[in-house]
């Protein structure tokens, strides 16, 4: 929270330097400078120990687009040493042709509304963190970065949390 | 000293019983509110003030939806005008858990709390709509004995913080005994507390296992016709001699010296009185009032009117004998030594009927002090030696913690021990 907090101040003031670098060049850009979403209440479903093929977590938070624009999240990638080589991937929760809740990558990444926000969530949007080469224990933090279709990034540190922590 | 006694809610229109007595406005507004039924004949005058449906629903909003700031100089939850509604959760750390991991466990449990604090729910909150009423909720942690030990933190164990000793009344029971870790948790809504216990629970599972859970109830703070402290479930008025203002928090719950972590802390025990109510039910109302030492209508003490005079212990009847016996609680309790006073903050407990008929029911006695030897070792020893309420209450559970200060945004509880 901390953290992922100060990623965002940090992802602002590189804006706001942008634009007081352009306002002392004295010429007006042709574009506005994209915006960078925000990213608020970042955790990942901990991984207390790694498993055969149940190596793989996913993280949650709230995204928030105070542009006038849609931002679309497309990609992320781990920056968390020695966690994974595998390439990350922006996933949904859907029901399949049997019934089944089962996980796939999202068509063209998750849609942040102009002016909106848009929650991942346990059993819906996450992103997916594949064959982890190490433990997530609980109260740890991971470290990824964020990337939004107008070519912007952000910087995000979730902390592990668990769901079910009950025996049997 | 940057909070008053009474922490304020932040809701406008919802304020502590304090704040409530000090606005005769608020006192219309409750009773219009249709609450008045808890204070019985006594606000008719004001019932005149004709009560509307929206106005209810109003109000209703307002209690459910009034905060109290988790962080601060102390923690919340103590200085908090008692809730309706509380459960004291302990935990027994797993042997595993190292000092780092205590480190995560608190700063998850803060994380956790400040965000139920604030009618928010918690990161990993499956149920997050029960976290939308949080009705003043508060929690709280403490360290019991065990939790210093276990982490080797033993030289950071403050010098009035000690186990109780063994009372010759005690019939003390594991299962509402000892721990590593305690929680308390109080809200005006038990939906309120009994999700936020989950959630909290829930998060120190990982690190430790619950010992025990033990939940109460009193009577709700608004409707009140005075400031009438609260009744247990033998009909008493219990609690009178608490302390209120800021400067006697100073002196009798907040630690100024000792050790650094502990500063602005206090130490909590909690003790389950199971009640005897076949015995009691034996007694007529004289006895009951000798018993006490004070009335029942409004527990005045027997040598008084209202329920804030100071008993008079060396008041006598002609005969000569004592108007407030011997065997009196209110003499066994009552100190004129300052150093023996401390906060009570109990709870009420009803777990069913026992197969005598008779109610499964008694107090959480849960109090405040700085200093568990000087403070309430000698009260409670006077009790146990000679008090007739012992023939009818039965302490059949007991815990000490020490609780750390409160913490700032970007700070967890207990970091001066932890961090
Ligand atoms: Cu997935």
């Amino acid at each position: 929270m901390k953290n992922s907090t100060s990623a965002t101040k940090r992802g602002l003031s590189l804006v706001a330097v942008a634009i007081a670098a352009l306002a002392l060049g004295g010429c007006a850009p042709a574009t506005p400078e994209p915006v960078t979403p925000t990213a608020s209440d970042v955790w990942i479903k901990a991984v207390p120990e790694l498993m055969d093929g149940m190596a793989m977590t996913g993280v949650f938070m709230t995204l928030e687009n105070p542009s006038d624009e849609d931002i679309v999240l497309v990609g992320a990638t781990n920056t968390t040493e020695g966690l994974t080589e595998t390439p990350m991937e922006i996933h949904e929760v859907v029901k399949n042709d049997a019934g089944e809740m089962v996980m796939q990558m999202v068509e063209g990444g998750i849609v942040i509304p102009a002016k909106g926000s848009v929650t991942l969530k346990p059993g819906g949007y996450h992103v997916m963190y594949w064959d982890l080469l190490k433990p997530i224990p609980v109260g740890s933090h991971v470290t990824l970065t964020l990337e939004f279709s107008n070519d912007t990034t952000l910087d995000v540190d979730a902390v592990a949390r668990d769901i079910s922590t009950y025996a049997g | 000293m940057t909070q008053t006694p009474a922490e304020e809610s932040e809701t406008p229109g919802v304020v502590s019983r304090r704040g409530f007595l000090a606005s005769a406005g608020v006192v219309s507004s409750y009773v219009a509110a249709g609450v008045a039924g808890f204070a019985g004949g006594a606000l008719t005058v004001n019932a005149a003030q004709a009560s509307t449906p929206e106005k209810e629903a109003q109000l209703r909003a307002g209690q459910q939806s009034a905060t109290i700031p988790f962080y601060g100089e102390y923690q919340a939850g103590i200085m908090t005008p008692l809730q309706s509604y509380g459960t004291y959760m302990a935990f027994t750390l797993n042997p595993s858990t190292t000092l780092s991991q205590a480190r995560s466990m608190m700063q998850l449990l803060t994380d956790d709390a400040a965000r139920l604090g604030k009618g928010k729910p918690t990161l990993p909150d499956g149920e997050p709509y029960l976290a939308t009423e949080p009705a003043r909720l508060t929690s709280t942690f403490g360290f019991g004995p065990g939790f210093f030990t276990k982490l080797g933190l033993q030289g950071s164990i403050p010098a009035g913080f000690t186990e109780l000793p063994s009372f010759s009344i005690d019939k003390l029971q594991p299962e509402f005994s000892g721990g590593d870790l305690v929680i308390h948790v109080g809200a005006d809504n038990p939906l309120t507390v009994a999700h936020a216990a989950r959630q909290l629970s829930r998060t120190a599972h990982t690190f430790a296992e619950p010992a025990w859970s033990q939940s109460g109830f009193n009577r709700p703070q608004y409707g009140v016709a005075s400031d009438q402290t609260g009744r247990n479930l033998f009909g008493q008025v219990d609690g009178t001699v608490n302390p209120r203002s800021a400067k006697e928090f100073d002196s009798q719950v907040w630690a100024t010296s000792g050790p650094q972590w502990f500063r602005d802390g206090t130490c909590l025990v909690v003790r389950r009185i199971q009640m005897d109510f076949a015995g009691w039910d034996k007694l007529d109302d004289t006895k009951k009032e000798t018993a006490m030492g004070r009335n029942l209508h409004n527990g005045a003490p027997l040598t008084g009117t209202k329920e804030f005079d100071t008993p008079d212990l060396k008041a006598t009847y002609e005969n000569g004998m004592p108007v407030i016996a011997s065997f009196a609680h209110v003499r066994r309790a009552k100190t004129d030594n300052p150093a023996e006073k401390f906060l009570r903050r109990p709870l009420n407990y009803e777990d069913g009927l026992l197969p005598s008929g008779e109610p499964n029911a008694g107090l959480i006695f849960a109090a405040y002090m700085t200093d568990i030897q000087k403070q309430f070792v000698p009260v409670q020893q006077r009790l146990a030696d000679l008090d007739l309420m012992n023939t009818w209450t039965t302490p059949i559970g007991s815990a000490v913690f020490a609780l750390p200060p409160g913490c700032q945004p970007g700070g967890y509880i207990g970091e001066g021990l932890l961090g």
